[in-house]
C-alpha cells in the first residue's frame, strides 16, 4: 500500500449534509463526533465545505426540493469520495416514503439519487454504529484510492 | 561559518522544521483535545485495530496533508485561474525561504546576514498575504469575507509583531537575529523580554488564528473561510505552509526572546522545553476563549497590543540609554 | 479573568481521565458502549418455530418495513431493517409472541441486498382440495383450530368440531360452497327440504 492509500485512512474528514427527516440522526451524528466518542482518535474531522470531505454523511430521506442540492454537493465532494447513509430514512426511506401511493413531497431513500457506499440502518442508529459505519466506510475509501492510483 | 555548512544546514532544515511543524501542530491538537476531556489523535491504538486503521496518529498533521495530495482538485469556474492556482505555492515557498533566516540550535542558517530579522518578518508577512490573495480570487463570497477577516486580524496583529521584534533590536543594537538569538540574557534584558515578548505572544495568536483570533476560520460562520473554495493538492499546499508558519513562528519567537537557546548545539534541550511551554500556552489560550467578533478583536488589540508595544518600545529605549550611560 | 481561572480549574481537573470510550476497540470491554439500557430496542428477530404467519406484525407495522409474499405454495415474511424505525409494534401485536427486539444494534453494510439486512421467514401453505389455490399457512390453520375450539359452547362443540374436520384442507371459497353441507349450519333443514 503506498504512502498516501496509508494517509487515506488515517485521516478521513466528514461532511454531514442533512436532507430531510427529523433530526434524530443528526443528533446522534453529533454526538458521535462529540468528547463521549470522539472520533478524532482516528483522525476523523468534521469539515465545513465539502470541497474538504472524503467521506460525505447522509441523513435523512431526500425531499423532492432538495434533489439539485444533494446531487451538486455530491459532485462537490473531490475523489476519492465514500458516501455513509446513516439512519433508517437515508437508508430505505422508513416512514416518510411508499412506493405506492407515492409520496407528493418525498423521494425516498438517499441511493435513489447518489451511489451509497455504506448503509447504518436504525432510528436513529446509537453512536457507537455510526462510528462503525465510518470505520467501514474508511476501508472502502482505501479501496476507492487503490483503484484510483492504478488508473493514473 | 563555511559555506558549505551553511548549504548542508539548509539541506538538513527542511526535514527538521517539517517534522518540528507537524509535532507542533499534533501537539496543539493533542492538547486541545486533553482539555476538552477527550483522547484526541491517539498516541497508540487498541491493539485489535492497529492492523486495520495504523499504529499511531502522532503524524496526524502529516497524513491530512499527504491525503490531500492524493485527491482531485477541483477549480471553481468563478475563480481567477492563475492567482488561484499559484497563491498556495507562493505562500508555501515563502514560508520555507523564512524558515532559513531563522536559526536553529547549531544552525544559524542564513541568519547571520545582517538585515536578518527584516528579511524574515518580511518573508512571513508576503506567506499570510498570499493566503490572502488564493481566495480573494476564489469568487466564492465565503472565501472573500474570509480572506477580508484575516487581512483585517492581519493589519493589527503586524503592528505587535513588528514593533515586539523592532524593540529587541533597538535594545541589543542589532537586525541580525543570530546576533540577538547568540547573545547571553542580561538582567535588564529580561525585562524587556517579558514585556516584547508578551507582545509577540498577542500578535502570534493573531497570526496563527489561536481561539480568540480564530474568525477567518469560523466554521459555524463562513464555511470553512478563506479555504472554502480549496481542495486536493492546493489546499494541502496551504496545509503545508501553515505547518511551516507555525514551525517559523514559534522558533522566531525563541530565538528572538529566549536569547541563548537558539544559538548552541548545546542549548537543543532547553530550545525543545520552550517550544513545547510555547505551544502549551497556545493551547491553554485556544481552550479558554470563545471567538470574539472582528470589530471586537481589533479593540482588543488597539486596547491591549498598543499600550504594550509603546511600553517595550520604551523599555527598549530606555535599555539602550542605560547602555550608553554605562 | 476569574471566569477564565474557573474554566481552566475545571479543564485541568479531567485532564489524566479522559471520559472518551473506545468504542470500536474490546480491548477494555468496560469502556467499549456508552450505555445498552434495559429497554433498547434493536434488530428484529423472529422465532421461526412460532411463527404461524397471520400477518398480525404486517398490519401493524408503523414503517411498511414488513411485508409478505406469496409465491408459489411458500408464503415469505420479510422485516426491511432499512425501513424498520424499531417502533416494537409487531412485537406487540403477535399473538404468538414469536418476535423479539434483540439487543443488537451494530449492523452496518455495503450493499442494499445483503441478507444481514432483511429477516425472512418462510412458511408452507395449504392446497386447496378442490379448486387448487394455495389459501393460508398451515401452521396458522391449525393454531386457529386449536385457539377456537377452547371457545366453543360445550353444548354444540362436538358438532362443530365435526364440521371443522369436514372443511378441512378447502379454501375459503371451497368451504362457503359447501358451507350447507356442515352440521351446524342454521339453513340445513330448509336445503335438506328442497331437496
Amino acid at each position: 500500500m503506498g504512502i498516501i492509500n496509508r494517509a487515506r485512512i488515517y485521516s478521513p474528514w466528514l461532511y454531514h449534509m442533512h436532507c430531510g427527516g427529523c433530526n434524530g440522526c443528526d443528533i446522534e451524528t453529533l454526538a458521535a463526533l462529540a468528547p463521549r466518542f470522539d472520533a478524532e482518535r482516528f483522525g476523523i474531522q468534521l469539515v465545513a465545505s465539502p470541497r474538504h470531505a472524503d467521506i460525505l454523511v447522509t441523513t435523512g430521506c431526500v425531499p423532492k426540493q432538495f434533489i439539485p442540492m444533494v446531487k451538486r454537493v455530491y459532485e462537490q465532494v473531490p475523489d476519492p469520495k465514500v458516501v455513509v447513509a446513516v439512519g433508517g430514512c437515508a437508508c430505505g426511506g422508513s416512514l416518510f416514503y411508499d412506493e405506492d401511493p407515492e409520496n407528493y413531497a418525498i423521494l425516498g431513500s438517499a441511493d435513489l439519487l447518489i451511489p451509497v457506499d455504506v448503509y447504518v440502518p436504525g432510528c436513529a442508529p446509537k453512536p457507537e454504529q455510526i462510528i462503525n459505519g465510518i470505520v467501514q466506510g474508511i476501508l472502502k475509501l482505501a479501496e476507492k484510492g487503490a483503484k484510483k492510483d492504478a488508473k493514473q | 561559518m563555511d559555506p558549505l555548512f551553511t548549504i548542508i544546514s539548509i539541506i538538513l532544515i527542511l526535514p527538521i522544521s517539517l517534522v518540528l511543524g507537524v509535532l507542533y501542530s499534533f501537539l496543539i491538537r493533542k492538547l486541545n483535545a486533553r482539555f476538552q476531556w477527550r483522547v484526541g489523535p491517539i498516541i497508540r491504538m487498541y491493539s485489535d485495530l492497529s492492523p486495520v486503521i495504523g499504529s499511531t496518529r502522532i503524524w496526524q498533521p502529516l497524513y491530512d496533508i499527504l491525503k490531500l495530495m492524493g485527491k482531485d482538485t477541483v477549480i471553481p469556474g468563478s475563480a481567477h485561474k492563475k492567482l488561484f492556482v499559484y497563491s498556495p505555492y507562493m505562500s508555501l515557498i515563502f514560508s520555507i525561504l523564512a524558515i532559513f533566516f531563522i536559526p536553529f540550535p547549531g544552525m544559524p542558517l542564513l541568519s547571520e546576514i545582517p538585515y536578518s530579522l527584516i528579511i524574515a518578518s518580511y518573508l512571513i508577512i508576503a506567506s499570510i498575504m498570499f493566503t490572502i490573495l488564493g481566495p480573494v480570487a476564489s469568487g466564492s463570497p465565503w472565501g472573500a469575507i474570509g480572506a477580508r477577516r484575516e487581512a483585517e486580524l492581519f493589519l493589527v496583529a503586524e503592528l505587535g509583531f513588528v514593533v515586539s521584534l523592532f524593540s529587541v533590536a533597538i535594545a541589543k543594537n542589532s537586525l541580525s537575529i543570530w546576533t540577538l538569538a547568540s547573545n547571553m540574557e542580561s538582567l535588564p534584558a529580561i525585562l524587556l523580554t517579558l514585556v516584547a515578548g508578551t507582545t509577540m505572544f498577542v500578535a502570534m495568536l493573531g497570526k496563527l488564528h489561536i481561539k480568540p483570533f480564530d474568525m477567518p476560520e469560523a466554521e459555524c460562520e463562513i464555511v470553512a473561510g478563506p479555504y472554502t473554495e480549496y481542495s486536493g493538492k492546493l489546499l494541502g499546499t496551504y496545509f503545508l505552509s501553515k505547518v511551516f508558519i507555525l514551525y517559523a513562528m514559534v522558533s522566531l519567537f525563541i530565538a528572538i526572546f529566549l536569547p541563548p537557546f537558539s544559538s548552541g548545539f548545546i542549548w537543543l534541550p532547553l530550545y525543545a522545553v520552550a517550544a513545547v511551554l510555547l505551544i502549551f500556552l497556545l493551547a491553554v489560550v485556544q481552550v479558554l476563549n470563545p471567538r470574539y467578533l472582528i470589530r471586537k478583536a481589533l479593540l482588543w488589540y488597539l486596547k491591549i497590543v498598543v499600550p504594550l508595544a509603546i511600553l517595550s518600545l520604551i523599555v527598549a529605549f530606555a535599555f539602550v540609554l542605560g547602555w550608553m550611560v554605562v | 479573568m476569574s471566569a477564565h481561572i474557573k474554566i481552566l480549574r475545571q479543564v485541568l481537573s479531567k485532564y489524566s481521565s479522559p471520559m472518551t470510550l473506545n468504542y470500536p476497540s474490546g480491548v477494555n470491554p468496560d469502556k467499549k458502549y456508552s450505555q445498552i439500557p434495559e429497554g433498547l430496542r434493536g434488530f428484529i428477530e423472529r422465532d421461526k418455530e412460532k411463527c404461524i404467519g397471520c400477518r398480525a406484525c404486517y398490519m401493524v407495522c408503523s414503517g411498511r418495513a414488513t411485508k409478505y409474499f406469496d409465491v408459489g405454495d411458500k408464503r415469505t415474511i420479510q422485516v426491511f431493517h432499512f425501513r424498520c424505525t424499531y417502533c416494537a409494534h409487531c412485537e406487540e401485536g403477535c399473538p404468538e409472541e414469536a418476535i423479539k427486539m434483540t439487543k443488537n444494534f451494530e449492523l452496518t453494510v455495503t450493499d442494499r441486498n445483503d441478507p444481514k439486512a432483511y429477516v425472512n421467514t418462510e412458511l408452507d401453505m395449504l392446497t386447496c382440495k378442490n379448486c387448487g389455490k394455495v389459501f393460508t399457512p398451515v401452521k396458522l390453520e391449525k393454531r386457529a383450530f386449536e385457539r377456537l375450539s377452547d371457545k366453543i359452547n360445550p353444548r354444540v362443540k362436538d358438532v362443530v368440531i365435526a364440521d371443522f374436520k369436514k372443511g378441512e384442507g378447502y379454501c375459503m371459497d371451497c368451504r362457503r360452497s359447501r358451507g350447507v353441507m356442515m352440521d351446524a349450519h342454521t339453513k340445513k333443514h330448509v336445503w335438506l327440504e328442497v331437496v
